[in-house]
């Protein structure tokens, strides 16, 4: 079954990183920015996006998620937030704009790959 | 003999004595005068102002007799005053308390004396007028009515010597208090019981800048910006109040002012006092610190989320190799990652210490020297090196830049950071322009540095955040950088009092115009 996971994030490395950690669910598509990740979406059905909250250029994750969530069309997608801010606030924040999971780098692999599964199931 | 028994109030009579300060002073025209009448009118030799001391009758002015005072054992005085009337002895050698008396039995021989009290502006009892004869007498009721007068202007003069010292006292108190007032530093103003202004020191018109006179009658509530809460409360329960706010002069200007306001009665009627002063620099020394404060807390939350993300690939990716099996050269790609990573979290760390330091040092810390642009470059060039981007900065210098005054290894990380900035954020091949030349700065003698690139440029929201600690506007993809360059930059310059310019648009490059005082020149 196709997992369709999408990770998006501004850095490489950090793309690479979830793309592996998640590899035994599947395939796993990228995106850098928030207009490839919206036209990814649009194009291909997708049942998990692992966000990153910082996507450069002053894009925010965390209005992306929302965006997301208040859309008919996306809202049963789920969202994991992955951020270096670990506040209680950043995380309300998250939770606030509707994210499945919030997870603070750095994370260990195993619990990023643990909560995906439970979510995709 | 009989001695005098004491007054019962003889304690404050004695101070009220001694606070008049009239007991051992020189004789004086308006005291003599009387005694001098005294003697005439009386066709008596000796006349006395007595005044009764502890133990000593101690006389003011006297004629006929030479000691200036004599014990108070012996003193018929004593018993003068005693008396609420005129106390006569007309023949004290057959008088049973007076007869063995020794100065009735020797020198100077009394035998006729005739005294009245002196009373002090309070009433208490002081002293006599008394009229002195070696032989027995008679003293008739018009004797003892003119004895009483001329006791009384006795006490009239005790009286106005008191008055002229208040009024000396009074006036010296004043001089000082107008002086301290036409001087003190701060505002001092006075407001009737409505709160309009009566009265300011020069400091208020000052502050205000206008007269007295433009300012005398208006309310003071109108010289405030803001209306304070709780004034009339606080004065109410008669505390000073104080509050700071911004004042407001006639011609409409405003200023950072402090004031303290408090309730007084001036001779019955209800007067507010204030004192006012201008609070611009303290204010300006507060925001300093809360921007510093500000700026610093920004460092420390953003050095985590800078620290975390690469922190995130070394454990992420270890943690895989660890437990994962990978060929070999994908094993080898994610311990590249790793260890770039790892030299990213160094590259931030040096960073933030960078910045601590120069930010803790300030000025102070500065190791300033002559130095020219030229060797700076060559310097900051050789940091550069290892992006191996150098081909494409096309430094020019102008000979006729002055040097500058400058901490080199700072200024020079200064530049390494712009400079790096310039070629991380434009495309691989195009150039960076570095241009040195004289410039004036600040009507002064200046060195211009340029530095122009090519690259992605930022839009005028991402300018005004460019010196934001971590701020990076960076949508180029693959952009390592901690986000401290910028300010680092800025830190740097500013301790140098450089001024910084920024031109830039999205998709058109950027220029940084920065002008630095030239080195003034040493007098040998």
């Amino acid at each position: 079954m196709n997992p369709a996971i999408l990770v998006v994030d501004d850095q490489s490395e950090l793309r690479l990183l979830v793309r592996i950690t998640l590899q035994p669910l599947g395939k796993i598509a990228t995106a850098e920015n928030a207009e490839q990740a919206r036209a990814h979406i649009a194009r291909v059905p997708t049942r998990l996006v692992v966000l990153d909250v910082w996507l450069g250029a002053g894009q925010s994750g965390i209005d992306f998620c929302r965006a997301l969530k208040s859309d008919p069309a996306t809202q049963d997608i789920k969202v994991i937030l992955l951020s270096a801010n670990g506040n209680q606030p950043d995380i309300d924040a998250g939770m606030a704009a509707g994210a499945d999971a919030y997870i603070v780098k750095p994370y260990s692999p195993r619990d990023l790959l643990v909560k995906a599964t439970q979510l995709l199931h | 003999m009989l001695v005098a028994p004491l007054l019962p109030d003889e304690p404050r009579r004695l101070a009220v004595l001694l606070n008049l300060n009239i007991l051992d002073t020189p004789p004086e025209e308006r005291f003599d005068r009387i005694t001098r009448m005294a003697a005439r009118l009386f066709h008596v030799p000796i006349a006395l102002v007595s005044l009764i001391d502890a133990d000593r009758q101690w006389f003011k002015s006297r004629v006929g007799i030479a000691l200036p005072e004599s014990p108070r054992r012996t003193s018929f005085c004593t018993h003068a005053m005693l008396q609420d009337g005129v106390f006569v002895v007309e023949d004290a050698t057959i008088d049973l308390r007076f007869a063995d008396n020794p100065t009735v039995v020797d020198e100077p021989h009394v035998r006729f004396y005739a005294g009245y009290p002196i009373a002090a502006p309070d009433g208490s009892k002081i002293g006599t007028l008394c009229v002195i004869d070696h032989t027995a007498r008679h003293f008739s009721d018009d004797d003892r009515a003119l004895l009483r007068d001329l006791a009384g202007m006795v006490a009239h003069e005790v009286a106005a010597s008191e008055l002229q010292r208040h009024l000396r006292q009074q006036s010296e108190n004043d001089t000082w208090l107008r002086g301290l007032l036409d001087n003190a530093p701060d505002g001092v103003m006075m407001l009737d019981e409505n709160g309009l202004v009566l009265s300011l020191n020069p400091a208020a018109e000052e502050l205000f800048g206008c007269t007295s006179a433009e300012l005398i009658g208006r309310p003071g509530r109108s010289l405030m910006v803001e209306t304070i809460e709780g004034i009339s409360e606080g004065l109410r329960q008669g505390r000073a109040v104080t509050a700071d706010g911004n004042g407001r002069r006639p011609d409409g200007s405003t200023f950072p002012l402090e004031f303290s306001v408090r309730t007084m009665r001036l001779d019955g009627e209800l007067r507010y006092a204030a004192i006012v002063r201008d609070i611009a620099r303290r204010r300006e020394a507060e925001q300093a610190i809360i921007a510093r404060d500000i700026r610093r807390s920004k460092y420390l939350a953003t050095a985590t989320h800078e620290l975390r993300t690469p922190m995130a690939s070394v454990l992420g990716f270890s943690e895989l190799l660890m437990k994962r099996e990978f060929d070999a050269k994908t094993g080898a790609e994610l311990v590249g990652i790793i260890h770039a990573q790892a030299g990213v979290l160094i590259s931030v760390t040096n960073q933030l210490l960078d910045l601590a330091r120069i930010e803790a040092g300030g000025k102070g810390a500065l190791r300033i020297g002559t130095h020219t642009l030229a060797d700076l470059f060559t310097q900051a060039l050789a940091a550069l090196e290892p992006l191996g981007q150098n081909h494409r900065i096309a430094l020019s210098i102008d000979p006729a830049a002055a040097p500058v005054a400058a901490d080199p290894q700072r200024l020079q990380l200064a530049l390494v950071n712009l400079v790096g900035n310039a070629l991380n954020y434009s495309d691989g091949d195009s150039p960076v322009a570095v241009d040195v030349t004289p410039a004036p700065y600040r009507g002064m003698a200046g060195v211009q540095v340029r530095v122009a690139d090519q690259g992605i440029g930022m839009s005028a929201e991402q300018v005004a955040r460019l010196y934001d600690a971590f701020y990076r506007a960076g949508a180029k993809p693959g952009v390592a950088g901690s986000g401290l360059g910028m300010a680092i930059f800025k830190e740097i310059t500013d301790l140098h009092n450089a001024t910084v310019d920024v031109d830039s648009a999205l998709g058109r490059g950027t220029v940084v115009t920065l002008v630095l005082p030239a080195a003034q020149a040493e007098t040998p």
